[in-house]
């Protein structure tokens, strides 16, 4: 049968309406709060508290080195157009957020104004340093930024993201609260479960490639013997490899973590010298492979130290 | 205190009886047992005729009895305070106190800026090199000695200053700079000295290079670092991705122009100002690679004494992973310039076909304006987190007067120890016309003392 040509004016009838049903399509149905995460760990945190209420962008990649993220402008756009800007905290973003802040043109994300969440803001600190003195590397002022991978810590992390929320949105408090406890349900969950997982890293010895196992270590109960930097952020110098392969015998040392972010040959080549095997985990969500979430990232941390603490 | 006592009162063989019974207690036990064998001591010393040693032992008695009552009473009073002392530490046990950094109206920890004094950094970037030709000869330089001062100033407004030195020149104060952080409309206003937002090395300050000198391109056309003083605006386009537009009006650009004084010497009418626009767009072509491009203009309108317009283009590969390849940035930045200027050859008369002279016998050299072109590319690798290695290729121009052309090809190599210290070989083959060839050789080390960053603008 053949067609029959459409009317002219049925054909604009049709554009008008699917024009229209486009245009109320492409409109949010509750104009979200637009926050920026600096890192995926908070991003997925805000995700988790602030469900539908939240529309959450992030800045630095999973892969990426926190202490060496770039300047992007397509950071800049984020932060000009954000109402909240949930950073890490303890100055992990010194590299990169001062400047970009600085071209944002927008003042209520600022450090110390209200829509700046700090996720680090009831985290006691370790590793405060006494002096600022930059033989000792680059120091942290604050104490060391790494909180994120003892879960615990995350729950600390998750309450100043929630209050934060709440005080930029008022509105929306009781949800946030609501999704703070739900969200901190699932983190005791884990942590019961992980307790029980962690148990073989108690009393094991390990070097780690950065100071960023602090945290974690004093949760489960191991101990980080030296690192294979030289310092905090300072490349290891042939001398410190010698003197630290030296000292990972004298007291069996039988693990290297490595953080994927850092240099694979070195770690691989200390670790064939003392015998000790190797771990690869991640210092940020989503830095190993399908551990895309914070708390798949804790998991897949600790799965990654009790498989070589079990065999060494 | 009563132990002694009792050592008093033990003369007899039942006093020294408690006093061991007494040491044998910790000082409560002895306090509480030392009651009933006082008692037991006072019955038969009553009962005995009374002599006069007796009678003083009696008193003594009695007025250690005394002071046991008054002991006994402390005792009750001090474990009165104990006991409300270990409520009070129960229950903060049971409440604990919110974090410090909870109270209050705090939102974050933020490193303070040294208790209210502004952020101070000092860079001392120092040069030793050789060439084989031309007037360079061998030697050490301080490129750079640069004093920088930064801080909020209040809410609305920030500051910055760079004061700085090398070896031609003495101190300096190179920027300093008011800039607005609160302004709506994503607007954001300088005033004062600082680098008119040029391209993009031309506004970057010298240690921040990516190579051991400032091309020469850059130094002719632009003249040095693009120092002036004015007022710039910039506007961030509120859209996804990055448009940018700077628009300024300044007494001149170029600190090299500034230091001489200017084009313009005396006041300066709005016509003989310089005014400047400068949009530039970034856009993200994967999660690692980007391009960012940019197109400058900048004019005197007097008699158009000097209009520079340019193009700049940068592609950076940035996989940030930590591995043994770390990234890759290519830069290029291309000028045109049109300025007035003296004449390179002395006005001939027409008639002797000599050179025309002045009052004083000096040639006359008339003004004529001249199209320029210059500009550089390079490309810089990084790998093993701590070096790079790259190459320059420069084509410039004297804006004014004799071409001069000039090819200028470099390669460089750098390492950084740290974060905090640089250094870099670096040859260059300048070839110039009608010179000789010249090899530069050259070792930079640069090292930053404090918290330094030129910010956004260095990216």
């Amino acid at each position: 049968m053949a067609s029959r040509p459409a009317e002219p004016r049925r054909l604009a009838r049709l554009a008008l309406g699917l024009l229209a049903a486009g245009t109320l399509g492409a409109a949010p149905a509750t104009a979200a709060l637009r926050v920026v995460a600096t890192f995926p760990d908070v991003a997925d945190m805000t995700r988790q508290i602030g469900g539908d209420r939240v529309a959450v962008e992030t800045l630095a990649g999973a892969n990426q080195d926190p202490h060496r993220v770039p300047m992007k402008p397509s950071f800049v756009t984020k932060l000009n157009k954000a109402d909240a800007l949930v950073v890490m905290g303890l100055n992990l973003e010194h590299a990169f957020l001062p400047g970009v802040l600085d071209a944002a043109a927008n003042p209520k994300i600022r450090p110390g104004a209200s829509a700046y969440i700090d996720a680090s803001l009831y985290v006691p600190a370790l590793d405060v340093p006494t002096s600022l003195d930059r033989s000792q590397g680059e120091l942290h002022p604050l104490g060391n930024p790494h909180f994120n991978l003892d879960p615990v810590r995350g729950k600390d992390m998750a309450r100043a993201i929630a209050e934060g929320l709440a005080r930029v949105d008022p509105a929306g408090a009781t949800q946030y609260q609501d999704g703070l406890r739900r969200y901190l349900a699932l983190l005791d969950r884990r942590i019961a479960e992980w307790e029980q997982l962690a148990a073989p890293l108690r009393g094991l010895k390990v070097v780690s490639y950065h100071p960023d196992l602090v945290y974690l270590a004093q949760r489960y109960g191991f101990e980080v013997v030296d690192t294979i930097e030289l310092k905090p952020g300072v490349p290891a110098t042939p001398g410190h490899v010698e003197d630290l392969v030296a000292r990972m015998k004298q007291q069996d040392v039988r693990v290297v973590v490595r953080e994927v972010t850092y240099d694979m040959p070195l770690a691989r080549s200390i670790a064939n010298r003392t015998g000790a095997r190797l771990a690869g985990i991640a210092v940020i969500t989503g830095g190993l492979p399908g551990a895309d979430s914070y708390v798949d990232f804790v998991d897949a941390n600790l799965r990654a130290l009790v498989a070589v603490a079990g065999s060494s | 205190m009563l132990v002694p006592t009792l050592r008093r009162v033990g003369a007899t063989a039942r006093a020294r009886a408690s006093l061991a019974l007494a040491r044998t207690l910790d000082p409560t036990s002895r306090l509480c047992g030392s009651i009933p064998l006082l008692a037991l001591l006072s019955l038969p010393l009553a009962a005995s005729a009374e002599s006069t040693g007796e009678r003083a032992l009696r008193q003594e008695l009695e007025a250690t009895k005394a002071e046991l009552s008054s002991t006994q009473q402390q005792l009750q009073e001090t474990r009165s305070a104990l006991s409300a002392l270990t409520q009070r530490v129960d229950s903060m046990q049971q409440s604990p106190a919110p974090p410090a950094a909870a109270s209050g109206a705090e939102t974050a920890r933020l490193a303070p800026v040294n208790a209210g004094n502004p952020a101070i950094s000092f860079v001392v970037d120092t040069r030793g090199f050789s060439n084989t030709h031309g007037d360079g000869g061998a030697g050490f330089d301080l490129a750079n000695a640069e004093l920088f001062l930064s801080a909020p100033i209040d809410p609305f407004l920030r500051g910055y200053a760079s004061i700085n030195g090398n070896s031609e020149e003495g101190f300096d104060v190179e920027e300093a700079a008011l800039v607005t952080t609160a302004l709506p409309g994503n607007l954001t206003v300088k005033g004062g000295r600082f680098f008119a937002d040029v391209g993009r090395l031309p506004k970057w300050h010298d240690e921040a290079l990516p190579f051991a000198y400032r091309p020469l391109s850059i130094d002719r056309i632009i003249g040095g670092e693009s120092g002036a003083e004015g007022l710039e605006v910039g506007w961030l386009a509120p859209t996804d991705t990055f448009v940018q537009l700077h628009g300024g009006v300044y007494n001149s650009i170029g600190s090299e122009l500034r230091e001489e004084g200017g084009v313009f010497e005396g006041k300066r009418s709005w016509s003989e100002l310089t005014y400047l626009a400068h949009p530039s767009v970034y856009v993200d072509l994967t999660d690692r690679a980007s391009v960012e491009l940019g197109g400058t203009w900048f004019q005197q309108p007097q008699r158009a004494d000097r209009r520079v317009a340019g193009v700049d283009v940068t592609f950076r590969d940035q996989p940030g992973t930590g591995g043994f390849y770390d990234g890759t940035t290519v830069g290029a930045e291309w000028y045109w310039s049109k300025a007035r200027g003296e004449n390179a050859d002395p006005e001939i008369d027409l008639a002797t076909g000599e050179p025309l002279l002045d009052a004083d016998g000096n040639e006359i050299f008339g003004s004529s304006v001249f199209h320029r072109i210059g500009g550089y590319g390079y490309v810089e690798t990084f790998f093993a987190r701590r070096f790079s290695a790259g190459a320059v290729v420069d084509y410039s121009q004297a804006p004014v007067g004799a071409p001069d052309l000039t090819r200028t090809y470099s390669a460089f190599v750098t390492w950084r120890p740290s974060e905090f210290q640089r250094l870099r070989a670096q040859i260059d083959q300048i070839v110039a016309a009608g010179n000789h060839n010249d090899q530069r050789f050259t070792l930079q080390w640069t090292a930053f003392l404090g918290s330094h960053s030129h910010g956004f603008a260095t990216r």
